[in-house]
């Protein structure tokens, strides 16, 4: 056991002041220490503390007593007191059953109910020795996976799991897609629920599905055992369901907020902050300089990825929402943008990155701009595209232009980059593809210059690359001058990126502009360096992926909601169901080793204008969904304490408030997080029982130190024969004591009879889901309810 | 370096120590348990130390004449606690055993004796409490002691023996 800070305080507020004024480091409480010596000699919290704080000696801080109203248990009376103590017998014996419960006399001794009430879980992977290889980070403690889920669960939930934070997968979203989340509406059969809880960050995932590059998918903890869960293809199934029903999610707002925002620009940022604020009842413009809204989406992604009629389906949902697009509209040509911010409350530019960049090569003139090419796409069609063609670059647009060039009729289609292929911007999806149709791919090659015959382009001299980036990781290529090689071509495309073009900024409208030379905005609201003037997408971040933008959009959408006072009301929540408040997953899915594949066109069939991938049946969408392992913390509720506590209805005494029991143990997964950073229970009240049968009954292996495999409190009044008042809380099952509310709901004002036993053991077990190693428990839980129901007479 | 001194009784014997955060020859760190302190630093041996998580009861001694597991409790902790070990329930003059030390050997109440002393001491802090404890309580009270001999039959028949002599 690592060495320590040691203070003794004399008072509650003593040890609150000592809370409050650490200086550095991790302070904790010892009272019986029971818990917390294990803890530390363990080393099982990745933060050992700095500070132990000694409790024990507070005076008047232990002891039972017995008031008006109930009786009042000091936070450091020994749990051996509670168990032993007369008044506890007559008055409250379920909380005397449950003290006696715990562990053996020893710990009893020692152990305090604070203590008890404040205790951690005991998952054995929670608490796992540092000393023997190394403590496990579970999702409890700041780690990413739950490793009962795969691992031993036989003494873990059956009534699921509780979040401990935003899950790794949806961390890797740039717009924070609740993933696990819409993944168990699917499974629920709501695809509706699983299409809102989208829509509330994506308003278009049946393009992002098709396009995007799924971050999210490098953060599923399946992919270190399997296959990642394939979540676009999931979510392409939800996108399409929003299309077919776009009625119900693109819905014209009830109220008008009376207030008119201006969108420059129709791409995914531009889209996705007009969708919000639509949503929130303003009037809402977009002016786009193409002659179709969609942007890139639109314009530079081919047809064989996006069909284009599902870009146009999205754009004309966004306009039966009552929100005027404005094509073929150029600002700084067609119109002013000093008229447009005149015109409008607020404005939002989301103008994209679509210009040329300038490499400095001899010979840059004679070749094409990729982006141009997939532009003018269907002009290339008439006969333009050689038989040689070399692209440059190694991103996703150069993987586009590789394709559609090869797809259009090319013999030979090169692609060189200057990464080394594990480097490679583009996809590891995009970059088999590219190979499957027969594109060459030149890795570690730099462009040296255009080789031409009188003006006429004949190829391209490249040098060997030998490093991209310098040691602190800022883009510094280096080259083999000695290593060069004669690329062929008739076109050469250059797929090297794209630039954000301002100049359509007034002058004494322009806005202040970074180092890079993008729009300079806020992190938080995306405002620019002017009033009520917002900027977003790659005009802010330079080229960047579309689920980026959108989120960039969405972002803008609040703050210039923000900006314009406007608070929207949420409409949508009711299509979610939350029938209890655990998470669930499906064991039977964690069983299915393969992610579900998009069935795709063979590759000597493929077009540039029909989509190569198919969407997955609803069968094949069910299963996948049932992959998610919805990565939450499966453990149990520790404290034998808890559920009488609630069961009677006591109420938590801390030094700044007073807690119902119900409230501190079920509200967070860890009962202290309810409690401030210097705040500690002082005390607990037990309102007067004397009318109420209470009982505490522990289901376990070994009488001794033992966890309880299912534990019942309860406490109950009868009136006439009738029940007049119930509360059953189960212990042992859930990540927090499980109150059976609909159980008591049916039994109040009845007389008990067998039938009611049985129909009420049917009803506490309703949202049970084992895990695998734990189906044993279901029928433990039965018989200990059915056993409690009995005996009520 | 922060430094306070704590005063602990010791079957009988007084005992005041310097305590600190630092180790320095001679002070008692703040995160020693007691059973390192009874052991190491007093050579009280008798209680053992085997799991080291309160889970096997052969450390227990009495702290203010309540059986707890020494290795779960920080000597930190227990400025003017009065703590008994097995080496303070003979008679300090006359060497006299305790009459629970005498039923264990007359009932043969233990095999290899490493967990014994840790028993005994269980056994005394609920005989001071409830002198005449039924069978049930001393099983109760016995709960967090284990041995591997399985000389419990044996523990129980002595404990029940004291339990029906003693006249207060």
């Amino acid at each position: 056991m690592k060495n320590f800070n040691h203070i003794n305080v004399d008072s509650f507020d003593a040890a609150s002041f000592e809370l409050a004024h650490k200086k550095n480091g991790k302070t904790v409480l010892i009272a019986g220490g029971t818990d917390l010596m294990n803890i530390l000699k363990e080393e099982i919290l990745p933060e050992y503390p700095d500070t132990v704080i000694n409790i024990k000696n507070i005076p008047d801080s232990e002891g039972i007593t017995v008031g008006e109203n109930g009786i009042t248990i000091g936070a450091l009376t020994k749990l051996v007191d509670i168990a032993e103590s007369q008044i506890i017998k007559e008055k409250a014996i379920g909380l005397g059953e449950a003290a006696k419960s715990v562990a053996s006399s020893l710990v009893r001794n020692a152990g305090t109910i604070g203590g008890n009430i404040c205790q951690d879980v005991r998952c054995w992977y929670y608490r796992y020795p540092h000393s023997s290889g190394g403590r496990m980070v579970c999702q409890r403690k700041g780690g990413s996976e739950c490793y009962a889920i795969r691992g031993d669960n036989r003494y873990h939930s059956i009534f699921g799991g509780m979040k401990t934070h935003r899950s790794s997968c949806t961390g890797e979203c740039p717009a924070g897609t609740d993933i696990p989340a819409y993944m168990e509406q699917i499974r629920k059969g709501n695809t509706a629920g699983a299409a809102q809880i989208i829509m509330e960050v994506n308003p278009m995932p049946a393009l992002t599905s098709r396009v995007c590059a799924h971050f999210c998918q490098d953060g599923c903890n399946r992919g270190c055992q399997d296959e990642d869960v394939a979540i676009g293809n999931v979510e392409r199934y939800v996108g399409d369901y929003i299309l077919e029903n776009s009625d119900l999610y693109f819905k014209a707002p009830a109220t008008s907020t009376g207030k008119s925002v201006a969108i420059i620009g129709a791409g995914p940022s531009g889209l996705s902050a007009a969708y919000y604020l639509r949503r929130a009842g303003n009037d809402v413009t977009i002016y786009d300089t193409k002659k179709e809204a969609g942007g890139m989406l639109m314009y530079a992604i081919p047809a064989y990825r996006l069909p284009k009629d599902i870009v146009r389906k999205f754009v004309s949902s966004l306009k039966k929402m009552g929100i005027n697009i404005i094509t073929n509209t150029t600002i700084g040509k067609d119109i002013q943008a000093s008229k447009i911010e005149e015109k409008y409350d607020s404005v939002f530019y989301a103008t994209g990155a679509w210009k040329r960049p300038v490499i400095g090569i001899a010979g840059e003139e004679l070749t094409e701009f990729g982006l141009d090419f997939l532009i003018q796409v269907n002009e290339w069609m008439k006969g333009k595209v050689g038989s040689e063609v070399l692209v440059t670059g190694g991103g996703n647009v150069a993987m586009d232009v590789a394709i559609t060039a090869k797809r259009l009729g090319a013999k030979k289609v090169t692609m060189a980059c200057l990464e080394c292929e594990s480097d490679m911007p583009a996809s590891r999806e995009e970059i088999a593809r590219a190979r499957e149709e027969g594109v060459i791919i030149m890795p570690s090659w730099g462009l040296s210059k255009v080789i031409e015959e009188n003006g006429v382009l004949k190829g391209m001299e490249l040098k060997r690359c030998t490093s991209t980036r310098d040691e602190k990781g800022a883009f510094s290529p280096q080259y083999d001058h000695c290593e060069t090689q004669i690329v062929n071509a008739e076109n050469i495309l250059m797929a090297v990126g794209q630039q954000v073009d301002l100049s359509f900024l007034d002058e004494k409208y322009q806005v202040q502009l970074n180092q890079r030379g993008l729009i300079d905005v806020s992190e938080e609201t995306q405002m620019t360096s002017r009033e009520g003037v917002f900027a977003g997408g790659d005009a802010t971040t330079g080229p960047a992926t579309v689920i980026k933008g959108i989120a960039n959009g969405h972002k803008a959408a609040n703050g210039m909601n923000k900006y314009l006072g406007v608070v929207e009301a949420h409409i949508f929540h009711n299509m979610i169901s939350e029938d209890e408040g655990f998470i669930t997953f499906d064991p039977e899915g964690l069983k299915v080793k393969t992610a579900a594949k998009l069935k795709e066109i063979p590759a000597d069939k493929r077009s540039i204008d029909k989509e190569d991938a198919f969407s997955l049946s609803v069968e094949e969408v069910l299963k996948e969904a049932s992959r998610c392992m919805n990565c939450g913390c499966y453990a149990v509720n520790a404290s034998d304490i808890s559920p009488v506590l609630i069961a009677m209805d006591a109420t938590i005494i801390t030094n700044k408030k007073k807690i119902k029991a119900v409230d501190f143990f079920t509200i967070k997964l860890n009962s202290v997080d309810m409690l401030d950073l210097d705040e500690l229970v002082k005390a607990i009240f037990i309102p007067d029982m004397s009318s109420f049968q209470t009982h505490y009954e522990k289901l376990r292996i070994r009488r001794s130190i033992d966890f309880a495999l299912v534990s019942c409190a309860s406490a109950y009044k009868l009136t006439d024969g009738k029940i007049n008042d119930i509360s059953i809380v189960l212990g042992g099952v859930a990540p927090v004591p499980y109150k059976l509310a609909e159980v008591e709901e049916l039994l109040i004002g009845k007389e008990m009879t067998s039938e009611l036993v049985e129909q009420c053991v049917d009803v506490a077990m309703k949202h049970a889901m084992p895990l695998e190693k734990n189906t044993y428990k279901l029928s433990e839980t039965r018989s200990l309810v059915k056993q409690l129901l009995s005996e009520i007479n | 370096m922060e430094t306070k001194f704590i005063a602990l009784t010791v079957n009988g014997k007084k005992y005041e120590f310097l305590s600190g955060s630092d180790s320095i020859v001679g002070i008692v760190p703040w995160n020693e348990t007691l059973s390192d302190t009874l052991r190491q630093r007093l050579d009280l041996t008798g209680s053992k130390e085997a799991c080291g998580e309160g889970a096997c009861g052969c450390c227990t001694v009495l702290v203010d004449n309540r059986a707890v597991s020494s290795c779960m409790t920080l000597t930190s902790d227990c400025n003017g606690k009065e703590i008994i070990t097995i080496e303070g329930l003979e008679d300090p003059v006359t060497g006299e055993l305790d009459p629970l030390q005498q039923a264990f050997i007359d009932y043969y109440a233990f095999q290899c004796g490493f967990c014994t002393p840790g028993i005994i001491m269980a056994a005394k802090g609920l005989l001071i409490k409830n002198p005449h404890p039924t069978e049930e309580e001393v099983k109760d009270a016995l709960s967090g002691n284990q041995c591997r001999c399985i000389s419990q039959y044996h523990v129980i028949d002595a404990v029940m023996h004291v339990s029906k002599q003693i006249s207060i």
